[in-house]
């Protein structure tokens, strides 16, 4: 289990003043959980992450994966960025592999195991192309291939799928929540689509910026129905859904229209 | 209901070929420029030739193209100033590439430190902005007064030459790696020298050849230079010992031959990019 505790970050502005990123931010992913973060641009939830991957220290609070405190980036917690960074002079298979080479896995294992990645993911006749000849959504689908090589305790996804058009998207939310069911990881997942975050998780967090904490937390079985069922039309199209994204919408809107008539 | 609109039409095969047709391009496009370059050599070729035979200029200050070619054949004959025309390229060959060895062993990890490590770019920083500017040609004096008129002080002072592009470009190279390229390979479990091994080094990689390539360039200058003043043998030697004797067609031979052992170069260090940097532009 990943415990975030009344973690705070301030960050030092260009002037020197600090900027309250983070405010005493308070969250528990369970095993098999499907954390999803909602929020507008600036509301801290790309900080949190950060701090979860050891990148960012945090100004107080604590934050332990399975009762160990995580101080810096490490290969139990595997991270999805928004924009790919697959490493362009390694073939698709070696950039799947890399956190197993890194680990001192043997030659045969990794390139076994990452082909086993890559059906997982869709992409095993592309093992040997280079990730400059893939489209966005196939390179992604790389990115999260060679985050789960090294077998994480969670994956941590910055808004993995912001750049990619609406149609990949929404297959590639399908895939990530196959790949979720099958590997039954922790996902803590980032996202400003509401859509996306009720279809996703099995909680969701709303953030507010300025300074970021958590406004709201929501329970969703919208995943499990899906997974189950494969069925995403039924779900995006019920009541349930509709009045979820209703609310969810007014949560985020109602803040955004507080932070702004404050200035 | 939704029309469908499909032209059957369209999946007959018409009797002419379409007119392919692509984005109109800005600049200078992808079309090769090597027929216009060829065209440009043979108009000066030329103009040469027709300046020569009507006697435009002296014929001590220009030779003809075909006496050039003839004092060519004689230098690659007989050789010229006391040695062949192999022993006068070799030489010159061997010092630059010593020289480039010596300045890409140490300027490249030096670089590569000096992205990395504060103290390493305090350190190196200032030494290397303060003589990086210098003409090599200024502390030459220098350099034969230390080391004497033999190869060591035309080597070092190509070597310092070549050193400080390469060590730049590779520090260069280093500030152009992503702080998320590195964070990813952390997040996977790499350690530091793995992080440096199979993330900073190839990201750098580029650079560090681009940053060789101005080497060989600066180095090329440098070692006619150098030769033209203190040398016994080198193309620069031999271009000096003919330009004592008026012998201007030799001197033409000389600058010839530097031409295409430059060009080799350069053809050479493309053919290395494409082979160790094909990502080079992709991402």
């Amino acid at each position: 289990m990943l415990r975030v505790d009344n973690a705070s970050v301030y960050f030092a502005a260009r002037d020197g003043k600090p900027v309250h990123a983070l405010d005493r931010v308070s969250l528990d992913i369970p095993e098999r959980g499907f954390v999803v973060a909602l929020g507008t641009s600036g509301c801290g939830k790309s900080t949190l992450l950060n701090a979860m991957a050891g990148f960012l220290p945090l100004s107080s609070g604590s934050i332990t994966l399975n009762g160990h405190e995580v101080t810096a980036p490490g290969a139990e917690r595997g991270v999805v960025f928004q924009k790919d960074t697959l490493l362009p002079w390694k073939s698709v298979i070696e950039n799947v592999a890399l956190g197993l080479k890194f680990a001192g896995v043997g030659r045969k294992e990794r390139r076994a195991r990452a082909e086993e990645l890559l059906r997982l993911v869709g992409l095993q006749d592309f093992a040997d192309s280079a990730p400059y000849e893939l489209s966005g959504g196939m390179r992604q689908r790389v990115g999260i291939a060679r985050a789960l090589a090294p077998d994480p305790a969670i994956l941590l996804m910055d808004e993995p799928f912001g750049a990619l058009d609406s149609m990949t998207r929404e297959q590639m939310q399908e895939l990530l929540v196959d790949v979720w069911a099958r590997t039954g990881k922790q996902i803590f997942f980032i996202t400003h689509s509401i859509e996306e975050a009720l279809f996703l998780g099995t909680q969701l967090i709303v953030m507010s910026p300025r300074p970021g904490r958590i406004v709201a937390r929501y329970d969703l079985d919208f995943v499990n129905q899906f997974a189950r069922d494969r069925d995403a039309r039924a779900i995006k199209t019920a009541p349930a859904f509709a009045v979820l994204r209703e609310e969810a919408r007014a949560v985020v809107h109602q803040f955004e229209a507080v932070r702004s008539s404050e200035v | 209901m939704t029309d469908l609109v499909v032209d059957l039409a369209a999946d007959c095969p018409s009797a002419a070929p379409p007119k392919l047709v692509g984005m109109r391009e800005f600049g200078v496009g992808k079309r090769s420029t090597v027929g216009i370059s060829v065209a440009t050599a043979l108009l000066i070729l030329g103009a040469w030739q027709g300046a020569s035979s009507l006697h435009l200029a002296p014929h001590l200050f220009l030779p003809s193209p075909s006496e050039v070619y003839a004092a060519a054949q004689s230098v690659f004959e007989d050789g010229y100033a006391n040695a062949t025309l192999w022993e006068h390229v070799s030489a010159s060959l061997a010092r630059i590439l010593i020289a480039a060895v010596i300045a890409i062993g140490l300027g490249a990890p030096i670089g590569l430190v000096m992205g990395l490590s504060r103290w390493a770019k305090g350190i190196f920083d200032a030494p290397i902005e303060f003589y990086w500017p210098l003409p090599p040609l200024a502390y030459l004096p220098l350099m034969i007064i230390w080391l004497g008129i033999g190869e060591a002080s035309k080597i070092t002072l190509l070597a310092l030459a070549m050193f400080a592009p390469v060590a730049l470009s590779a520090q260069a190279g280093v500030r152009s790696v992503t702080q998320e390229r590195v964070n990813a390979a952390l997040s996977l479990g790499a350690t530091r020298l793995q992080l440096l091994r199979e993330v900073v080094f190839p990201s750098a990689l580029p650079e560090i050849l681009t940053g060789v390539r101005i080497a060989l360039g600066v180095g090329w200058s440098t070692l006619v230079a150098a030769e033209l003043i203190a040398a016994t043998r080198g193309i620069g030697y031999m271009i000096m010992s003919a330009s004592q004797f008026l012998a201007t067609d030799v001197v033409f031979v000389g600058i010839g031959i530097i031409a295409a052992c430059a060009f080799a170069f350069s053809f050479l260090m493309r053919a290395v990019e494409r082979r160790f940097a094909p990502w080079k532009g992709q991402s």
